[in-house]
């Protein structure tokens, strides 16, 4: 059963082409890897299937609840981790105890400003907040890149949990071996076109 | 709606966690004002003027039977400008170089003439070219109208004592010459001892009507001198420092700085913490983004503003300076307040959603705050185009609305009709800013 359809979805921001029109299907239980150098358009298409960018042509049919790591932080840093989570909580209409829930899971210190934590910790909130309400479909982005051994093993399994509750998980990475035993399938993007 | 107060919430304990930055805000503006305070002191300070004395001054002059002090006639006449005694050269000098303003000079002759009494005696002024020479003119001319309603007395008085002469007779002098005359009390004298036939008794009507007629002519000197006076009465309302003027502009000033900075640097941050995508998946649409940043300004812009008001009112209660409504009309200020800083906030927030940056936005709205108040600032009457474009923002409207919030005996008039420009200014500027608000870029 497929969750998310994109169908010739494409991106430009001005006269560059970031994206040309692509398809991608994520079906239910998957994990997929979206490999690619750098500026081949994996962040672009994680945004537009997040629903955080418009494409400008093609089509994105998705669940209600998706959940995204952008590559780069993307919090208030003047809110501490907590208060970041009851947020986006508040704003997804999740209840609070979830957000505390996930601050604890996350080993996240509750009274630190989240400018003040480590880029590894920033990490991890930006994975709790993905995760707040409890999405069908994940998304992310270069989730480890700032994460140490331990760190990304619990990312991978959550991105196994995910799968293996029905719901679908799309990772793009530069390190594929780390997918290795994770992905089911791979998509390779090169210059906004899939290979 | 909802999404819109969970932003504004968190913005109010973002704002509350950088103090610097609130302090900055409201000093600031507070220091701007101060110094246009000072720059409107010093275009008000007394000019310098040379005074050229060719004619060599004596340090007493005897008018009439007035005798003058020069100095301290100098000094009691000079009360709009600062007279300082220079020689002609320096005095050419100074005044080319822009270190004085005018030349008064008194020329040979002078004191001589002013003592004849018989004309006018002259003095040559010379004044300095360009923007404020019109204004020097009229305050050299103030001190010349001063000087001559001094001189005025006396040449009265002087011809008082003619009259005194006709009347009641006497020894006089006039142009260095000595005489006698009897006078119009002892020609009624002598015709009393007279016959009396028709014609001694028509010149005695002649001297009974001529003695009433002199007996006027002080009245009619004075008149005829003056034949307007201004009589200045007692001030009341408010002192030049406290004018409702000057509170308004203090109080737009304040939140106009505050309300574009806010609003603009706190829009523009989205971007900068990365969080416009994850607001973008519909949790905040673009238009409940504004929305919060808007009311973000109009809350800040009424607490500062009212401090700044509260402010102004002890300052009149401590003071105990008369008029004006310094408590009663605060909550209809804060109502002024709050719509005006949304007003602004909805040109900050445009502000904010053009720029690619929170520092952009921030320096932006610092470089247009000047300009929008200056705007404001210069009367329509002066450059019709700036008032057109005054129109066009909101500051001038929350000046002219605080002004009749505080001050006007019936403000509901001004208050609806700017409050109007302010709503009309505010959608507007919130309808531009949520169209400008830029696509989350990865």
């Amino acid at each position: 059963m497929s969750l998310l359809d994109a169908r010739g979805v494409a991106r430009s921001f001005g006269s560059r082409v970031a994206l040309e029109p692509t398809d991608v299907s994520l079906a239910a239980g998957e994990v997929v890897a979206l490999v690619g150098p750098n500026g081949a358009g994996k962040s672009t298409l994680l945004a537009i299937l997040a629903g955080s960018l418009e494409p400008t042509e093609g089509t994105v049919e998705r669940p209600k609840r998706v959940g995204w790591v952008p590559q780069r932080a993307a919090h208030y840093g003047r809110l501490t981790a907590l208060e970041n989570l009851r947020l986006f909580a508040a704003l997804e209409g999740v209840p609070a105890a979830r957000a505390a829930e996930l601050a604890a899971e996350f080993d996240l210190p509750p009274d630190t400003r989240a400018s003040s934590l480590s880029v590894g910790n920033r990490q991890r909130l930006d994975v709790a907040l993905s995760l707040l309400a409890s999405p069908q479909v994940l998304l992310l982005d270069e989730p480890t890149s700032s994460l140490d051994p331990a760190q990304r093993e619990r990312v991978w399994r959550i991105a196994r949990d995910v799968a293996a509750g029905g719901g679908a998980v799309l990772v793009a990475t530069h390190h594929w071996e780390e997918l290795a035993g994770l992905a089911d399938r791979t998509l390779e993007l090169v210059e906004g076109r899939l290979a | 709606m909802r999404s819109s107060w969970l932003v504004l919430q968190k913005d109010l304990r973002t704002l509350g966690r950088t103090p610097a930055l609130l302090v900055v805000l409201v000093a600031y503006p507070v220091l701007i004002a101060a110094l246009l305070g000072l720059v409107a002191g010093y275009a008000n300070a007394k000019p310098r003027v040379a005074l050229v004395d060719e004619d060599g001054l004596p340090a007493h002059i005897v008018v009439g039977h007035h005798t003058f002090n020069v100095t301290a006639t100098i000094k009691e006449v000079s009360r709009n400008v600062t007279l300082v005694r220079l020689g002609k050269d320096e005095a050419q000098r100074q005044l080319a170089d822009g270190k004085i303003v005018a030349v008064l000079t008194v020329p040979p002759g002078f004191v001589a003439t002013l003592q004849q009494m018989t004309k006018s005696p002259t003095l040559d002024v010379a004044v300095t070219r360009g923007g404020t020479s019109g204004r020097v003119r009229q305050q050299v001319q103030a001190l010349v109208y001063t000087l001559n309603q001094k001189l005025q007395r006396a040449y009265i008085d002087a011809n008082l004592q003619y009259v005194q002469l006709l009347l009641h007779g006497g020894d006089g002098k006039f142009l260095g010459e000595s005489f006698n005359v009897i006078g119009l009390d002892g020609t009624k004298k002598v015709l009393d001892t007279l016959p009396q036939s028709e014609r001694v008794k028509r010149i005695q009507r002649f001297v009974h009507d001529a003695r009433l007629a002199l007996a006027q002519t002080g009245d009619a000197l004075h008149a005829t001198a003056s034949p307007i006076q201004l009589v200045e009465l007692p001030q009341r309302g408010r002192t030049a420092s406290l004018s409702a003027q000057v509170q308004s502009y203090a109080l737009g000033l304040t939140i106009t700085f505050l309300s574009l900075v806010l609003a603009a640097g706190a829009l523009a941050g989205e971007r900068d913490e990365n969080v416009l995508g994850r607001l973008a998946r519909g949790l905040v649409p673009s238009g409940r983004l504004v929305a919060a940043k808007i009311a973000l300004a109009g809350i800040v812009a009424t607490v500062l503003g009212l401090g700044v008001a509260f402010a102004f009112a002890a300052v009149i209660v401590i003071g105990n300076a008369p008029g004006g409504e310094p408590w009663s009309r605060l909550p209809l200020l804060a109502a002024g307040l709050a719509l005006t800083g949304a007003a602004l906030g909805a040109v900050g927030s445009l502000v904010g959603a053009l720029a690619r940056e929170a520092r952009t936005a921030s320096l932006v709205a610092v470089l247009l705050v000047l300009p929008i108040v200056f705007l404001g600032l210069i009367p329509p009457e002066v450059f019709a185009a700036a008032g057109w474009v005054s129109d066009g923002l909101p500051f001038a409207h929350g000046v002219r609305l605080f002004s009749a919030t505080l001050y006007d005996l019936h403000p509901w008039g001004a208050v609806a009709r700017e409050a109007a420009w302010l709503v009309g200014l505010g959608a507007l500027f919130s309808l531009l800013a949520r169209s400008a608000v830029r696509p989350f870029r990865p």
